[in-house]
């Protein structure tokens, strides 16, 4: 019974690592470039809604509505900055690093916004369900409906619509897209605006019910989504989020077995295994090996 | 020269190991968001070396900077498989198991009277080198730029050679290196273990002089900074990673008073600065062409020189996969 509450619980926490994972997916698996800034882009995007809240005073869904629109603003300029100028094999490099200063800058402007150590997020309040003697906290299986509905929508709309279509050919090839007609340029702004809008909904969703942000948010999210993703396999959308839950289930576990300071030792001790043993992650196209990249050039 | 300013020069000499380290892991195409561990490894072994075994400042530096060349070795072993984001998220791993595993030892000594020893969060205090010797900061300033200076005498000479021009086709196009007789795993592991020396002796210097360490130092942050430096300098010839930590260290300096906003413009910049310069300042496109002015480069064999160069100016096989799009180069369609 209690092997099943902190397997429950660590499952229901993951579910927030699997909303962060899949902003990450979403950009590595259309655009093949891994934005480092997503994090911070999140935090900033809360911390713009805190400091709206402490001057104006807005309501919870005021404080969600300004969270997701801040955050899909800051990825637009992400976007524009540092992932639009840089085509070719050579931005991949360079995009990364623009992203990682961006990173710096953002932060930089959420502490400004942001002075204290902590300032308190307000939230939703939902309380505990319980079922069979098993503690669920509910609004962590709210996170993980909306992770569940996220990945859902994100999939309709990429193999359902024209833009998504469209989308997929760009991240396929560029070049031919753009031949073909496709506002490649357009295309990459809205992806990051997606990807800002379920980012925002997420770090809505965690801080919330933390009840509390902090400008070490931004490391923290960055270093969890990415550990979920690469867990659960590179740029794919239901990886992220199995990464994301699995993450929490080997963390909960490693808590209660050996304590809490060994839970990021765990954690990075599991994705190096996974690394070494089956690097294309879980559910992920191992796209590593030499003859395939041999053969992606005739 | 007043010891704030040498105490900068220092610590931007000790940093430019680092970037060294991430420099000559670009160099064979792969990122690192290790090199912190190295560096880590550097400082610790180090700090046990000359404090608890008492051992003399030249040994500790050479065996600190063969363990964290051995560990570079294992990490290069292990991860031989991977490239990519998988390379660099792998290191991430390996750097920050490091790093957490330290803030589990916790074996604190006193000698003295003195607590010292690896302490868990605490850190490794007390490393007295410095004092019991009685070394200036400018004295240690000029022991650093030494070490540095010998450094970028050996990767200039190893410029001249063969052996970094194969490093370089490896990193620019691994399957044309196979295809040319160059062989890419053994270029990568040379060059990782080579980086993780550089880092250790770095991190050795590193230790000595701030005389107190501890894990928090050698966080990702300090290993993407290095990697941030070198891709800002470029990474055409070695002096590309200190132009890096010029620019980084010398702008937080002299805009102290902006301190609340700097990283804003910092970050702006480099940013900017990326868009208009993508392999950073000085990149191999830059010395090829510098190179063409003065001397050609005439210690390889022709083949290999006719390859990077056509691999520079325009990408080979598949212009859409690599090199940056531009004007047709005009002398391929005369040859």
């Amino acid at each position: 019974m209690e092997f099943l509450q902190t397997s429950l619980d660590g499952i229901l926490f993951g579910s927030a690592y699997a909303l962060l994972a899949l902003g990450f997916s979403l950009i590595f698996g259309i655009m093949k470039r891994i934005n480092l800034a997503y994090g911070s882009s999140l935090l900033l995007g809360s911390a713009i809604a805190v400091w709206v809240n402490e001057h104006i005073g807005l309501g919870p869904l005021g404080l969600f509505l300004v969270t997701i629109t801040a955050a899909a603003l800051v990825n637009i300029y992400v976007e524009r900055l540092c992932f639009c100028p840089h085509v070719g094999k050579t931005g991949v490099t360079a995009s990364m690093i623009a992203s990682f200063a961006i990173w710096m800058q953002l932060d930089e402007i959420s502490s400004q916004l942001l002075p204290q150590r902590t300032h308190e997020f307000p939230g939703i309040e939902i309380g505990s369900v319980e079922i069979f003697n098993l503690y669920l906290r509910g609004d962590q299986i709210l996170n993980l409906w909306i992770a569940i509905i996220a990945i859902s929508a994100l999939f309709l709309i990429l193999r359902c619509t024209r833009f998504g279509l469209l989308l997929r050919a760009s991240a396929d090839n560029p070049e031919t897209a753009k031949l073909l007609g496709a506002n490649v340029s357009r295309i990459g702004i809205v992806t990051f605006a997606i990807a800002g809008f379920l980012g925002g909904t997420s770090a809505f969703l965690i801080l919330s019910s933390d009840g509390h942000v902090t400008p070490l948010f931004g490391l923290w999210s960055t270093i969890k989504g990415l550990v979920a993703m690469m867990l659960g396999g590179v740029g794919s959308l239901v990886g992220a989020v199995l990464g994301g839950l699995l993450l929490g289930f080997l963390e909960a576990h490693t808590t209660n077995l050996f304590g809490a300071e060994y839970r990021d030792i765990s954690t990075f001790g599991i994705l190096f295994l996974v690394l070494i043993l089956r690097p294309g992650g879980l559910m992920g196209v191992a796209h590593y090996r030499t003859d395939r990249l041999a053969h992606e050039r005739i | 020269m007043s010891v704030y300013l040498a105490s900068i020069l220092t610590n931007m000499a000790l940093i430019s190991f680092l970037a060294l380290s991430a420099y000559l892991v670009l160099v064979v195409g792969e990122i690192s968001f290790g090199q912190q561990a190295f560096f880590g490894i550097g400082a610790y072994v180090t700090a046990t070396a000359t404090v608890i075994f008492d051992a003399p400042v030249g040994l500790a530096l050479l065996l600190s900077a063969l363990c964290a060349g051995l560990a570079a070795l294992l990490l290069a072993a292990l991860t031989l498989r991977l490239s990519g984001l998988y390379f660099a998220i792998a290191s991430l791993c390996f750097a920050e198991l490091f790093r957490l595993s330290l803030l589990q030892i916790r074996l604190p000594l006193e000698l003295d009277g003195r607590m010292t020893g690896p302490d868990g969060p605490e850190g490794f205090s007390n490393i007295r080198w410095i004092f019991d010797n009685n070394i200036e900061v400018v004295d240690f300033l000029s022991l650093t730029l030494a070490c540095l200076g010998t450094l970028l005498m050996l990767l200039f000479v190893l410029e001249r050679t063969q052996v970094m021009f194969c490093a370089r086709l490896v990193g620019k196009d691994n399957i044309l290196a196979q295809s040319v007789g160059v062989r890419p795993n053994l270029y990568r592991m040379c060059f990782i273990c080579a980086s993780g020396i550089v880092a250790g002796f770095g991190g050795a210097l590193f230790a000595l002089f701030n005389t107190h360490i501890e894990p928090q130092m050698f966080g990702v942050m300090l290993g993407v900074h290095a990697l941030a430096y070198s891709i800002i300098g470029g990474l055409g010839a070695p002096i590309g990673p200190l132009i890096g930590v010029a620019i980084d260290i010398g702008l937080l300096e002299s805009i102290r008073a902006l301190s609340a906003y700097r990283m804003i413009v910092f970050g702006g910049l480099v940013a900017v600065l990326l868009i208009v310069f993508p392999e950073g300042l000085i990149n191999p496109r830059f010395v090829n062409r510098v190179r063409n002015r003065t001397r050609p480069n005439v210690r390889v064999p022709q083949y290999l020189d006719w390859i990077w160069r056509h691999e520079c100016s325009q990408g080979f096989l598949n212009p859409a996969t690599s090199g940056r799009q531009g004007w047709p180069d005009r002398r391929k369609w005369q040859r």
